[in-house]
């Protein structure tokens, strides 16, 4: 053991002298959380890529909410599902949907514009992560609205023909002049609603904002329902920045590792090593360990910086150790692999940043993979880093539950021993 | 068995027998058999490609022989510890890292054979101290020259103090300065009774350096005895040398080839060729003696140059 120790320990100063490997491993990482912290912190809104996955609980089971339903269905940036509330709220709270919309009990008696302040009939929660979104979900859930609305009451207006009905009161002379000019009236502002509508709602299209689409009329109102189950005060957009950011400095690790190991291949002091009174074992379980404690250190680092400067939480500090442990050690085994996809140093660089890279992009390390198409988030799977992300999220903010983080868990430690038997070997067969 | 080489594993140090090695079609090492007695320096000498490192590295246990055994102090498995730790190593690339400083290196591959605490340190020192490097051990190895980083590859090998040295090409691109330095080592640690093996494709360091040499060309050993056994036996007469003031008269009799007032003489017996010479009466500015070498055995051997 202390063998694979000194080894480890010849590993991190190794890599702390090597100023450009520790950019990577740090630096890097950092900057990639602050700047797109600051970009998601700052913004209002972002395009969408696919159609934003909303759950929809109809409670109200009128014909106005199922008209409701459908009018959010033909929306193209919309896909709409309905669910429990309970799944829709799991859901959202895992990252599977963006958003879950409640229709309560008396939306189709109100026409959906009745609730006071606190008890709206539409309720929407919206993942933490995709906040950036929620003005453009809104506008969209409004656009619906009023296209529901408008058709309820087109359907009303060619059954009843308010013109007509007004023509057919100012003859009737069976009605007393005061019951005739109360209904007069109401008929009257109808016809007024009817034309207000059709003017706004034709000016609302997959890209108005919540703030237009309100402001053209006194629109739905929505409950924003918290889906985390003990927030207790706002997120922020450090909480996605920086489980990202810990995903790229175990890559940093990861790949500064591969290429440390074809340097000792090509250079002779792997050799050197071989030669002394120690198992291949050993010695590759040094190198696994440096590391793996690179990656550690990594994490906790950026952990810490975000707790420091910008006051994450972390809702479950075990979870995120466990998170930290396996997506370490799983970037312990890709780093094994890496390091044999290539007899020399240019080419495992080369093979390993590829792999590496494309591993972010599909696992949403480069672009969040809310934005991108859906068959590319299937695809994100495969990736460990979407595996990463997720358990550091569930840990850091999704509060996951002891199940759900052992999903990640279990992925990223089943990749990292692959990955690793899989190394290991090759280097045992190519060594001789 | 090569060159009438006497295989006895019992009372030598290190024993190769039948040692072959194929990558694919390529044939790198092709039934070499020696043996090493204890406090021996033996040579492989050859050019470039010729098996030489191949066999060493068989040899330490860090590549599979597919056929053949290997015998070390008795034991048949090198890739054993108790082997391993009887064998010091200064490999043909430097292996040793460059951002680490020499003391660093030192210390580091000291503790892989468990050496701690004081003896470590003091090996370290003598380590250091050895290779000359003791003024510059807190450096960083990427500040060396090529020859100090040479050194430092030497000593990093010795500091279990292994009982068998194996060197692969221990001078390769270092200046005249810094190998004189690594001789006058690698003598001190022969007169310290370890046995080395050394590999090189230069003849003047087996020359000065082995107790006997075996000559290695694609895999296998052509020749293998002392220097001077090899030289007599492959390296042809000596050529005597002579330069007269002036042309000599056609009607004295020379032993060897006369050209203008030069003569060169091809004989085992020197000193009687200028005795008769000399017994001439006839002036002459400038003798010499041209001794053959193991260059002269490798082209005898190989119809080739060392270094083609």
């Amino acid at each position: 053991m202390s063998t694979i120790f000194h080894i480890a320990m010849k590993d991190l100063l190794l890599l702390w002298r090597d100023k450009a490997g520790l950019f990577w491993v740090l630096g890097f990482p950092l900057l990639m959380a602050l700047f797109f912290g600051s970009i998601f912190s700052s913004s209002g809104g972002t395009g969408s890529q696919s159609a934003m996955k909303v759950a929809v609980i109809d409670n109200d089971q009128s014909d106005q909410s199922h008209e409701f339903v459908t009018q959010l269905g033909e929306i193209d940036a919309l896909s709409v599902s309905s669910m429990s509330a309970d799944s829709a709220k799991q859901m959202v709270r895992i990252g599977k949907l963006i958003a879950f919309l409640q229709i309560n009990n008396g939306f189709g008696e109100s026409f959906g514009f009745g609730g006071e302040e606190g008890s709206e009939l539409l309720e929407l929660g919206i993942d933490p992560s995709r906040t950036a979104e929620g003005g453009f979900l809104k506008g969209m859930l409004s656009q619906a609205f009023f296209q529901s609305m408008q058709s309820s009451f087109s359907n009303l207006s060619q059954s009843v023909n308010l013109q007509e009905r007004l023509s057919a009161i100012k003859k009737d002379t069976t009605l007393t002049p005061a019951d005739r000019d109360r209904i007069r009236a109401v008929l009257t502002n109808l016809s007024g609603l009817f034309g207000a509508l059709q003017q706004d709602t034709s000016g609302i299209d997959s890209g108005a904002d919540s703030a237009s689409t309100e402001n053209a009329m006194s629109g739905p109102k929505f409950k924003m329902v918290d889906i985390s189950l003990q927030r207790s005060g706002p997120r922020s957009s450090w909480e996605i920045t920086f489980p990202s950011s810990i995903l790229w400095a175990l890559i940093g690790v990861c790949a500064s590792f591969a290429i440390s190991i074809v340097i000792e291949r090509t250079k002779g002091t792997f050799l050197r090593l071989r030669l002394a009174p120690i198992t291949r074992t050993q010695i590759l379980a040094g190198k696994g360990l440096a590391c793996f404690l690179a990656s550690v250190l990594a994490a906790v680092l950026l952990l810490a910086f975000a707790a420091v400067v910008f006051h994450m939480r972390i809702t479950n500090p075990l979870g995120l150790i466990a998170a930290v442990i396996a997506a370490s050690f799983c970037f312990v085994g890709l780093m094994m692999l890496i390091s044999v996809m290539g007899r020399t140093e240019q080419a495992v660089a080369g093979a390993g940043w590829g792999v590496l890279l494309v591993m972010a992009m599909l696992g949403g390390g480069m672009v969040p993979l809310f934005v991108m198409p859906s068959w590319m988030q299937t695809m994100s799977n495969v990736s460990p880093v979407k595996w990463g992300i997720v358990a550091l999220e569930g840990a850091i903010w999704r509060e996951f539950t002891f199940g759900q983080m052992m999903t990640p868990i279990l992925i990223l430690v089943a990749v990292g021993i692959v990955s690793f038997a899989i190394g290991a070997r090759v280097i045992s067969r190519q060594e001789g | 068995m090569v060159c009438g080489e006497d295989l006895d594993s019992y009372s030598s140090m290190i024993t190769a027998d039948n040692l072959c090695k194929k990558y694919g079609s390529l044939v790198a090492v092709d039934g070499i058999s020696f043996a090493i007695q204890k406090g021996e320096m033996f040579g492989l000498l050859g050019p470039n490609g010729a098996g030489k490192t191949t066999t060493i590295t068989m040899i330490v246990g860090a590549l599979r022989p597919d056929s053949g055994t290997i015998t070390i102090d008795g034991e048949i498995d090198p890739t054993r510890n108790s082997v391993r730790r009887k064998i010091g190593t200064a490999p043909q690339a430097l292996a040793i890292y460059d951002d680490l400083t020499a003391e660093e290196n030192l210390f580091f591959f000291g503790r892989l054979y468990n050496l701690s605490g004081k003896l470590l340190r003091d090996k370290v020192d003598w380590a250091l101290s050895f290779a000359g490097l003791t003024l510059r051990k807190k450096d960083k190895v990427k500040t060396f020259s090529g020859g100090m980083q040479r050194r430092l590859n030497l000593v990093s090998g010795l500091l279990h103090d292994p009982p068998v040295i194996l060197m692969d090409e221990p001078t390769v691109g270092i200046d005249p300065q810094s190998r004189n330095q690594i001789f006058d080592s690698i003598e001190m640690l022969k007169k310290e009774g370890r046995t080395i093996i050394y590999t090189t494709h230069y003849m003047e360091e087996a020359q000065r350096l082995c107790d006997r040499v075996a000559i290695i060309d694609q895999g296998t050993i052509l020749a293998l005895d002392t220097v001077d056994a090899l030289i007599r036996q492959y390296g042809g007469q000596p050529t005597v040398e002579v330069e007269f003031t002036s042309t000599p008269d056609k009607h004295v009799k020379f032993p060897g080839d006369l050209t203008g007032n030069k003569l060169r003489a091809k004989t085992d017996k020197p000193l009687e060729v200028l005795a008769q010479i000399s017994a001439t009466g006839i002036e002459f500015q400038h003798v010499g003696i041209e001794r053959a070498d193991l260059e002269a055995v490798f082209l005898q051997l190989t119809g080739k140059k060392l270094r083609d």
